[in-house]
């Protein structure tokens, strides 16, 4: 640029070629400023993990990028259930102790609303398009739903027993939760009507679904049901002790097992499990990042979240979270 | 006036004990010991107090780490799951032992919870046997 001056200066350019000079000027700036903008906003959409710490009233933040732990934030009494709305960044977390939602921001990770409700939140899911947030009340039996717009409660669905886990199949636009007390998984449409009720394994807990299937952890006889959402046929399949959750992806189930301090790694193909890795201590549930390849377990009993390549099914690192962390339900921000 | 005060109150407080929901109570304490850990780790193996309360359910030699569930009954908690570990001390000559322990109130229905089976008396009967257990465990491996 400043040969360009020089030559401007001492060949005495033309009034032509001086404009030329500036405009080149001016597009080398506004290709700066573009760059500067990609990468501040490239910064600004970074994964994070959420986690819930029942033991002392927070929720830690990771940056899955820089697996870095960036912000604790306080939030009700004993938080478990977690979901996080991916278009709307935003995050539903349950508190147990003052029978509240708080609901964070994801872009700021502040907190902006408290939503009162009259039971013990114990596990969130949402609706594909964001507009509502279902609670399961363990106590009184009831699937709550959230307006997301409204930010309060706007409906009470009277469920099977000890309603436990929850989450929503996206291609059925099913809700499914299970009865952790009765041993069932309970499949509701999208207009609230029981569709099927089944038995599963012995104290089914977490439940995860994607395509035409269901999975239930079943704590007790330390198994998982797999569940056909089309002819409804059923199966077990055997994974260490007392399996609390479980999440599937390309065929592959990822399964913690809360006593053996493990994480179960089964191939749904071959019906086969692959290979058994060390989580931290009570290791309860598990989130995916997909595109970062990151598998992430939160650890009750070390208070911590271990983190493991989906590639090479190896520890990458465990990091310090707060006291009895949880995270009951999706708690990625993809 | 010291009616509604009152009425006011005892809502206050039931909401404040009642509210807490299933929640896994944790009781985790440890206790320094002037042994090697290897010493300790062989010692735990063998102890035969804790397996008088607990159940071996499996060990981890490599990472000195055993798993217990309970055997004894006539208890104010229930689910009790535990596991003790043997982890480096300041020097070769001494490690910390940690005692971990998961479990419930014995309660689990709606709310109001029975005097006794509440999470507080739960917490209380665990660290009864988790404190005296490790101090007993203590002076049996440093007497050896």
């Amino acid at each position: 640029m400043f040969i360009f001056y020089d030559m401007f200066k001492q060949k005495k350019l033309s009034t032509l070629n001086a404009k030329i000079y500036h405009l080149f000027i001016l597009t080398f700036f506004l290709i700066i400023l573009y760059f500067y903008f990609f990468y501040y906003f490239k910064d600004e959409h970074i994964s994070k993990a959420y986690i819930t710490n029942q033991g002392d009233n927070t929720v830690s933040i990771i940056d899955l990028n820089t697996l870095k732990k960036i912000k604790t934030l306080k939030v009700g009494i004993a938080p478990l259930g977690i979901t996080i709305l991916q278009n709307k960044k935003l995050v539903f977390v349950g508190n147990v102790g003052t029978d509240d939602i708080s609901v964070i921001n994801a872009v700021n990770d502040k907190l902006i609303k408290t939503i009162k409700l009259d039971t013990a939140p114990l596990s969130l899911a949402s609706n594909p398009d964001e507009t509502e947030v279902y609670i399961t009340d363990w106590f009184k039996n009831n699937v709550l739903t959230i307006s997301v717009e409204e930010m309060k409660v706007t409906r009470s669905l009277k469920v099977g027993k000890t309603p436990s886990g929850i989450t929503f199949n996206k291609k059925h636009q099913y809700q499914i939760i299970t009865n952790r007390d009765a041993n069932t998984i309970e499949i509701y449409n999208k207009n609230y009507n029981l569709v099927k009720k089944l038995k599963t394994g012995d104290h089914p807990f977490g439940v995860y679904t994607i395509g035409d299937f269901a999975y239930t952890a079943n704590v007790y006889d330390d198994s998982v049901s797999v569940i056909n959402l089309i002819d409804w046929s059923i199966y077990d399949f055997l994974v260490g002790a007392h399996p609390y959750n479980i999440l599937a992806h390309n065929k592959i189930a990822y399964i913690t097992n809360t006593v053996d301090d493990t994480l179960t790694i089964y191939d749904l193909n071959t019906k086969k499990e692959i290979k058994t890795l060390d989580t931290g201590e009570t290791p309860e549930n598990l989130d995916l990042n997909v595109k970062l390849n990151l598998l992430v377990v939160t650890n009750w009993g070390s208070n911590s979240i271990s983190i493991f390549d989906t590639q090479s099914l190896r520890l990458i690192k465990e990091i310090k979270t707060g006291a009895q962390s949880r995270s009951f339900g999706d708690f990625i921000l993809q | 006036m010291k009616k509604i005060i009152f009425a006011i109150m005892a809502i206050m407080l039931s909401a404040s004990v009642f509210s807490h929901g299933p929640t896994p109570q944790k009781v985790q304490e440890s206790v320094t010991i002037a042994a090697s850990p290897e010493k300790t780790w062989d010692a735990l193996k063998n102890y035969s107090e804790f397996k008088k309360i607990m159940k071996v359910r499996s060990f981890k030699d490599k990472k000195m780490k055993i798993k217990y569930e309970l055997i004894k009954k006539d208890i104010p908690f229930s689910d009790y799951n535990a596991q003790i570990r043997v982890k480096k001390g300041a020097n070769d000559n001494e490690c910390i032992v940690q005692w971990t322990a998961r479990f419930y109130r014995t309660y689990k229905l709606n709310p109001p919870i029975p005097e006794g089976q509440d999470d507080a008396t739960a917490v209380a009967a665990v660290k009864e046997i988790v404190g005296p257990g490790l101090a007993e465990f203590k002076r049996f491996v440093e007497s050896k």
